[in-house]
Parts: C-alpha cells; structure tokens; sequence
C-alpha cells in the first residue's frame, strides 16, 4: 500500500484546522519532510513503530492512575507515533506570546495581594477578585522572590482557522510535562532517521531548566539549595509525574509526613536526620498545604508550612494563592491586563468569552445554548459543563435554569474547533482533534523548552482531549529553519 | 537519604528475597508432584507453609492414619497390591487436586500476603514508589517481570510446567539482582536494600532450616531415610549448594553436614554466613542515624547476629536452639533498624 492510498481516505474539513494540509489539500511546507518519509515506510513497518512505542510505555511503566471501584488501575497515555510538527517561526511566535501573558500574569498577583491598583483603576471589578475562591486573604501582603507567583505554568492552547487561542492558563499545580519528554524518547526511538533529517528542537533539557527556575527562588543566603517536590503521594494520578521530575531535579520526592517544621523552618526527615529544606516544588493543591491555614482535614499537607513560607525561609513553587489568576471570569481579562500592566497589545488572544453576570451577555448566552460550551466558574477538568450542541434540550433548559438562578458563576464560549493532526489509527491516517499544552518556567528570567505536551482526542469526532476520558498524546516537533 | 525512601528500599529488598525463596521452594515443590510419594508432597507443603507460619487454606495438612491406626496412608501407597494401587490412584487424584490448590494459594492468590504474586508485587509497588532512587535498569527489569505475572494464572501453568514457571521466575528475580549489583549506585539506598534483603533471607533459612529439623523429629516420617534424604537434597538445591556439598562431601547425604554447609559455608552464595555478613556490612554502612547511641546498638546486634554463625554455630550441641536464636535476632534488628532510621 503506498502512502497516496494511506492519505486517500483523510477527510479535510474546510471549517477546521488541518495542520498538515491546506484546505485545498496541499502539504503544508513544514510537513513535506514527515510526508515523504512516510511514503517510505511500509504499513507493516508503521504498524510496528506503533506497537513498538505503546510497548515501551507500558514497559517503562509510565502511567497515570485511574479510580475503579476496587483498586487504583495503572494506565497509559496512548501515544499516537505520528509527532506534531510546528514551524520554528510559528513557535518564536507563541513563545513571545506565552512570555508576555505569565509577565502580566504575575503582575497582576503581586498587585492583588498588595494594593490592588488594577481594581482601583476598574480594570476589572473589585468583587470578582475578592469573591474567588482561590483568593487567599493570607497571602495579602507578601512578595515572593523575584515577585515570581508563578514559577511553573502550563497553557492550554487550541488553534483555529483564526490561530492560536489560549483555552485556559494553569497556574497552580500544572501537569503533563513528564509526557511531553515520555513523548519525545519514544518518538526518537522509533523514528529515529526521521528525526534525524528533522532538525527538531530539543525538549529534554527541561529538568534542568526547572532546576535553574527553582534555585532562583530560593532563601538568598543558602548557597546551594535543597529541593524537594512535595506530591499528594502515590495514588495521586500523576504521581508517575512527580516521581520522574524529582529524579530530572535530583530533589527528594517527599510526602507531608515527611517534612517538619521548627521553628518557621522547614526540615525532612532523612535517614541521618532532620535536613533543611529550602524550596518545596509543590504539587499539592493550595487546600492540602498546611492544615493550621488551609483545610484543617489535609492530611498531605504540613503544619507550619504557610508559617515558614510567610516568613521567607522556604520557597513554593507556586506560591499559594495562584488561582486567582486562572480563574474562568478572570481569564477573560488577561488581554486587558497585559495592556494595562505591560501597555502592550497581547499577542495571543484569548477565545471569546461571555460572562453570564453581564446581563446582555447572559441573555445571549440563554438564547444560544445550542451553540456553546457553558462552564462553571469554580469547577476544572470538565466538570459541570454544557455542551451546547451535544445535549438534549431537556439538559440545556435545566441548565439554563441553573444559569438564572445564579449567573455570575458561568461562562460561555463558542464550540471551537480544535484543530486536527494526522494519526495513525489501523493502519491509516485519520485526522484527530488536537490541543497543545507548552510549559513556561519563570524564576528570574522565563524559560520555555521548544515543545508541549500534545492532547489528542483519539475517538473519531471527539474533542474531549482529557487522558481519563479516551485522550492520547503525541509528541511535538519545533522544527529548526 | 530520605527516610521513607529508605524504608521503601528496604521493604523492596525484603519482598523480593521472600519472592526469590518461595519461587525456589515452589519449583521444586513442583518437580516432587512427578515422582515422589504422596507422604513426601504433603511433607513438602508442610514444610513450605510452616517456613512461612501460615495456615494453608482449609486446614491443616495432617494425613489420615490408615484404619488399622497404625501407619500413615502414604506407605500404603507404596504397596504393590490391587488393591493399594486403586488405593494409590484415588489419593495421587486427591494429593494432585489439592497441590493445584495450594500452589495456587502460594503463587497467585491476591489475598495471601505471602503468595509469590503478592511478595512480588509489594516488592515492585516500594520500587515503582522509589523509582527515583533506583536505577532505571531495575525498574525496568522488574516492571516486566511484573507484566508477565500479571497475564497468568495458575491453569496456563499447571499442566504444562509449573516447575519450569517457578524456575523462571526465581531467574527473574535473580536477575533484577544482578542488573542491580551492575547498575545501582552504591548509596544508602542500596545499602538499606542489601539490609532488607539479607535480613530476610537469614530469616526465611532460619525457618526453613528449622522446619525441616521438625519434619525429620517427627516420628512417622522418621523411619524413611530415603525421604529424609531427598528432603535435605531439596534443600541443598534451593540453596544452589547441589555442586558445593558434592565436591566436599561427596554424594553421600547426612543432614547434619548439609546443615553445616548451608549455614557456614563461607564460599556459597546462599549460606547463612554471607547473608549475616551482609547484614553486618549493611549496618556498618549507613552509618550514623539522628540517634548515635541506637545507631551503634544496631551495629552490636547485627555483630552479634554474625558471631552467632561464625563463632557459636561449630561447637553448638543444640542447633536447633540456634536456629531460634538467629530468627530472633534478625527480628529484634529489623525493629531496630525500623526506630533508628525510619520511625523515629
């Protein structure tokens, strides 16, 4: 079967993003290297390369945890061989874009937990920054490091026919890094002369540019920090996650139970010992921290620990109190923030976004339920949403219901559609919705490794991306011009 | 090193030694369901369930005395009479049935703790919680062991080869040790990992030791020599020292001279000696915990855990006593061990 027949059923979809070919069915130009390499590999070969990087995921045991009823299950990311390519040009783009957002981002923090400016100034409304959950009176007053609130953050990105969209910025407890590198070792393994001729950029270096971030955050008078990542433990789903970072920083892997706090300092528990700790890349949510300031039920978190970090002896990464920067309503006044703190225009947009407690735009919102995606504030990772075009109508009038009755906790946004990448699936090339989740370092300067972690929506006509619900991934290759 | 790091290494080291040993056992255990008596199974899983200090399921393994009270059924079988054969066949069919039982009990059974399936995969779940800490060649050593045990059940290996499937995965595990010894960095991870693995293995052949002592006091079994031979040759095997005691002792078997070799041999891997050695050598080099004093405390006990062997075990009249001894200093050192580094 020649590579003609393999594409011969790939359906191009004038209303979508294909990020291989042009509407008119063109290879676009950065995609003629992977089409003819692929013209060379025959389907029993490509069928192996599958097999072969499925394999080595289960293997290396890279898995995520999935909740049954029994017991806690094991799983892989399915991975999709066929990498998704973005020129080098393309990428500068986002990178300056994704740079500019987490500057005004962290502005933003600093000044809502000091003199708030920006809502003084009515940029944006006073209530909706103090009504937020994630807002932390606790942390009014404080300046981290560098002022870096976010250290570590991770953007969903979505691409249509009108370009690059941010969908969400994650400022808390971002994951998914580990996959984009899992990603990367397998696709190198299995492609290997293709990558070769590709000139892609190299991700693998992350570990050691999360390490720098983090070693700018720490105490100034300690000469060589010590790390440690604080995680949830072991069945936190990615957990995988936390164990391989701990490994790429050299920090130790610590769970609550083994740190301690004396005196507003901040001690592990070694086998020789108490041992200083001195910045704790935390991927443990801001509730679980310390139960004497957060939720006094946390049993993952460390008594003391907002003490000593209120006090400068320990470092956060991310500092508590991030959330307030991601939340949905806030999200759609990101463009006006990098206009207002950096007077720049921004270079990535945001996708259109209706605030249901504007009354004009909750009107529209109520008349157009057929058509869009309704989310809840307060909730993440697809949780008490509305899709629009796929619920029956019986669910939109409930919903809407629920809207009424309590609009300022919505949003609505367009269906978008997600642009699709080749796959492979049985064989053949199928087109997949896709996303693209960049990583970007902040300590005292931004870092960014030219790659993402790449969602895919494997089910035929799927958007949902999320790994628990049917996603895979692929790996992402900037390439070098 | 991180303290629960530590611990999770060391409980790694415990759960797979204790996977390796019944792997052993179970092979061989495996290999006598071809042509040894029906007496010498049931002693065999006796003396397997008893290293263990577990209940096999449903009971005890006691054979019924034949109806004149006087001798066990198992020699009965062994007579070449019509009707002891019909006799031999119904009790080979029961003897049978009940061995796939408990191999299955002490192989795949998830709700033993002490089967084959669970010892492994506690071992490889402290790895896959270390896996920082470990080199990436172990884990992926034992993530596969992991796999494939995780696709079979005792029917795939029952008919075929039983005693092929337990040889192969003793070799695994085996294995995982020497891709270990190749690739781990010397730090204390390895060195808690070495503690945990030779603590359990001087326990595991204390027991066993002390178990086949037993079954040979017993008096229905005392009077066949041949079976107690075969039993000591069981033991040599598992404790690969087959070649050894040959080329020391010749082909002549006299348990006390296994005993001996088993326990002292200097030379073999598996003797007694060269697991308290390591034990030693293990607590010798983590060296201080936060607590000086009980630091050195673990240094006195796992010293004198070695003199026992080197220095008591020749003269001792009593081996048996000793045997006890050793089991109990290696649990009194295990709580140690656990205070000054872990818990405290």
């Amino acid at each position: 079967m020649t590579t003609a027949d393999r594409f011969r059923d790939y359906s191009i979809d004038a209303d979508i993003f294909d990020e291989m070919f042009h509407v008119d069915g063109r290879t676009r130009d950065n995609w003629q290297g992977l089409r003819r390499a692929l013209t060379d590999i025959s389907s029993e070969e490509l069928t192996a390369i599958q097999e072969r990087v499925t394999r080595s995921f289960s293997n290396e045991g890279i898995t995520f945890t999935v909740y049954g009823d029994e017991e806690a299950d094991e799983r892989i990311i399915p991975i999709d061989c066929v990498p998704r390519l973005i020129a080098e040009a393309e990428w500068r783009e986002l990178e300056a874009g994704l740079t500019q957002r987490l500057r005004a981002l962290n502005l933003f923090l600093q000044d809502v937990y000091g003199e708030s400016q920006v809502t003084k100034d009515g940029v944006i409304p006073d209530e909706m920054v103090l009504s937020c959950p994630q807002y932390r009176l606790e942390m009014r007053g404080f300046t981290p490091p560098h002022g870096t609130w976010v250290a570590i953050c991770g953007t969903d990105l979505v691409r249509t026919n009108e370009g690059f969209r941010v969908l969400e910025d994650n400022l808390r407890v971002p994951s998914g890094v580990s996959y984009m590198i899992a990603n990367r070792k397998a696709a190198k393994t299995s492609l290997r002369r293709l990558y070769r001729a590709s000139r892609v950029l190299e991700v693998e270096h992350y570990g050691r540019l999360l390490l720098d971030t983090l070693k700018e955050l720490a105490p100034t008078e300690r000469g060589n920090p010590s790390i440690a990542l604080l995680t949830p433990g072991v069945y936190n789903s990615a957990f995988y996650e936390h164990m391989f970072l701990a490994h790429e920083l050299g920090a130790e892997l610590v769970q609550g139970q083994d740190l301690v706090v004396n005196e507003g300092f901040v001690y592990m528990k070694t086998t020789a010992g108490l041992r200083r700790v001195d910045v704790v890349y935390r991927r443990v949510d801001d509730d679980f921290l310390d139960p004497t300031v957060f939720r006094p039920d946390s049993v993952l978190g460390v008594p003391g620990l907002m003490d000593a970090y209120l006090k400068g002896n320990v470092a956060l990464a991310n500092a508590p109190g991030t959330g307030v920067a991601d939340d949905k309503s806030i999200y759609t006044y990101v463009p006006d923030l990098i206009r207002y703190y950096l007077g720049e225009e921004p270079s990535l947009q945001n996708v259109e976004t209706y605030l249901c407690r504007r009354p004009q735009e909750l009107e529209y919102v109520l008349d157009n339920l057929d058509e869009l995606v309704v989310k809840r504030v307060g909730e993440s990772g697809g949780y008490g949403m509305l899709i629009g075009p796929h619920a029956t109508s019986q669910e939109r009038s409930e919903y809407a219901e629920q809207v009424r009755s309590n609009p300022a906790d919505f949003i609505a946004q367009p269906t978008l559609a997600l642009s699709r990448s080749p796959c492979l699936i049985d064989g053949k090339f199928e087109p997949r919705h896709v996303d693209l989740r960049p990583f970007i370092l902040h300590g005292q300067t931004t870092r960014i490794v030219p790659g993402a972690f790449c969602r895919v929506a494997l089910r035929r006509g799927s958007l949902v991306v999320n790994s628990s619900q049917g996603g895979g991934g692929k790996d992402v290759w900037v390439l070098e011009e | 090193m991180l303290a629960r790091s530590a611990q999770g290494l060391y409980w790694m080291g415990r759960y797979l030694e204790r996977a390796d040993h019944l792997s052993r056992l179970l092979q061989l255990q495996a290999e006598a369901l071809v042509d040894r008596s029906t007496g010498e199974i049931y002693s065999g899983w006796r003396r397997i369930y008893g290293s263990l200090d577990r209940e096999p399921p449903g009971g005890g393994l006691e054979l019924e005395p034949s109806h004149d009270g006087a001798a066990p059924q198992f020699q009965q079988t062994r007579a070449p009479s019509g009707q002891a054969q019909t006799q031999r066949r119904i009790s080979d069919e029961y003897t049978l049935a009940d061995s796939f039982t408990l191999a299955d009990d002490l192989t795949f059974e998830r709700a033993n703790p002490s089967s084959l399936w669970s010892c492994f995969a506690l071992g490889r779940e402290n790895a896959r919680q270390m896996r920082h800490c470990i080199s990436a060649e172990m884990w992926r050593s034992l993530n596969l062991t992991y796999l494939k045990l995780q696709r079979i059940r005792m029917l795939d290996i029952w008919l075929a080869s039983p005693e092929g499937f337990y040889a192969e995965t003793a070799e695994d595990i085996e294995t995982f040790m020497g891709v270990a010894s190749a690739t781990m960095y010397r730090d204390e991870g390895w060195h808690f990992m070495q503690l945990g693995r030779f603590l359990e293995r001087s326990q595991l052949a204390s027991s066993l030791l002390l178990a086949q002592l037993e079954v040979d006091k017993d008096p229905n079994e005392q009077a066949d020599s041949e079976h107690t031979e075969s039993d000591w040759t069981t033991l040599l095997r598992i404790y690969h020292a087959q070649e050894a005691y040959a080329r020391t002792h010749g082909v002549e078997i006299r348990p006390d001279q296994v005993l001996d070799l088993l326990v002292t041999d200097p030379l073999l891997p598996d003797s007694m000696q060269r697991a308290v050695d390591a034990v030693s050598d293990a607590v010798a080099a983590v060296g201080p915990g936060p607590d000086r004093e009980s630091s050195a405390a673990a240094n006195r006990l796992a010293g004198r855990l070695r003199s026992l062997v080197s220095y008591e075990w020749p003269d001792a009249e009593d081996k048996p006593r000793l045997l006890l001894r050793i089991a109990d200093l290696s649990r009194q050192l295990h709580s140690l061990v656990n205070a000054v580094y872990f818990d405290y």
